[in-house]
């Protein structure tokens, strides 16, 4: 596999695209670039963050952040 | 209220500097790095602030996958729960905060919908929602909202470049976890063309917000 060719399957990896088939050539391909694959790998985890981004925020509830607010502070009592 | 919008201010900067600024934040006030750490420190105040920062955006992401409000709430809870146990494991070497808590939130929807065996529940309800849809969701914006609608219509505006079917692919991948053997009988489209698809569309993507980052 060429690195142009990884590049392309990054970009699927990280949406949980590849199929059983294709993980395991990618995986050979991810040692053998090695650093500079997970560089690569890495900046395509910013898709994640782009799609995102994309959507209309949605309303959280309040009531939602006092229990999780609650559940950390008793968490770190005990 | 627990949006707490004086830490956040639109500020005129070009487009481009407004994309990967994300989120601006006035002088002073803790990055989204400085809030992990202290995430990682314990403090509860940090978590608190982080919420308030991105409860929104990770609402609207767990219910593009989900489409229940009340599970997605639920769900909302568990995931910022996980990044306040999980956020030792958060390295700044790999990737920003935003894009671990969206991956991290992400993972759990589509768990979620898995085990809850809703794909057909969700199904129903996709079927009855416009592509609109999210505009139902829309409230009276705060400031930090502001800001993320400009970034919004930015990357709204490179996905909606795509051919339909490009998009179709990457939302079905995406948003609802699917393979592309699946996409492949869910679209009645050759395997081949759906891989095709996701490829040049998710291409087309990564260039462009790429090139808009490297514009600063």
């Amino acid at each position: 596999m060429s690195f142009d060719e990884f590049q392309n399957q990054s970009r699927l990896y990280v949406i949980g695209a590849l199929e059983p088939e294709e993980l395991e050539e990618f995986e050979r391909a991810r040692q053998k670039f090695g650093k500079k694959a997970e560089e690569f790998i890495t900046e395509c985890y910013g898709l994640h963050e782009a799609f995102a981004l994309s959507l209309q925020p949605a309303k959280a509830s309040a009531a939602i952040k006092e229990r999780l607010m609650s559940m950390v502070r008793t968490r770190k009592q005990t | 209220m627990h949006r707490k919008t004086k830490k956040r201010v639109r500020t005129a900067k070009p487009k481009a500097q407004r994309f990967a600024a994300t989120v601006e934040l006035e002088p002073g006030a803790p990055s989204d790095l400085e809030l992990m750490k202290g995430i990682q420190d314990e403090d509860a105040d940090a978590l608190s602030q982080l919420y308030d920062r991105y409860s929104g955006i990770l609402k609207a992401l767990i219910l593009r996958v989900i489409h229940n409000e009340a599970e997605a709430d639920d769900l909302l809870q568990e995931i910022f729960m996980e990044i306040w146990n999980q956020a030792k494991n958060f390295s700044a070497q790999k990737g920003k905060p935003l894009g671990w808590m969206v991956t991290l939130a992400r993972r759990r929807a589509i768990d979620g919908l898995r085990k809850k065996q809703a794909y057909a529940r969700a199904e129903e309800r996709l079927q009855n929602e416009t592509e609109q849809q999210p505009d139902a969701w829309v409230h009276n914006a705060t400031e930090e909202e502001i800001v993320l609608s400009d970034t919004r219509v930015l990357i709204r505006k490179v996905i909606s470049g795509l051919p339909l079917a490009q998009q179709q692919a990457i939302d079905l991948a995406f948003f609802r976890g699917m393979s592309q053997r699946e996409i492949a009988a869910k679209t009645n489209t050759p395997l081949g063309t759906v891989k095709t698809r996701l490829e040049l569309g998710l291409k087309k993507i990564y260039d462009r917000l790429k090139e808009l980052k490297d514009e600063l």
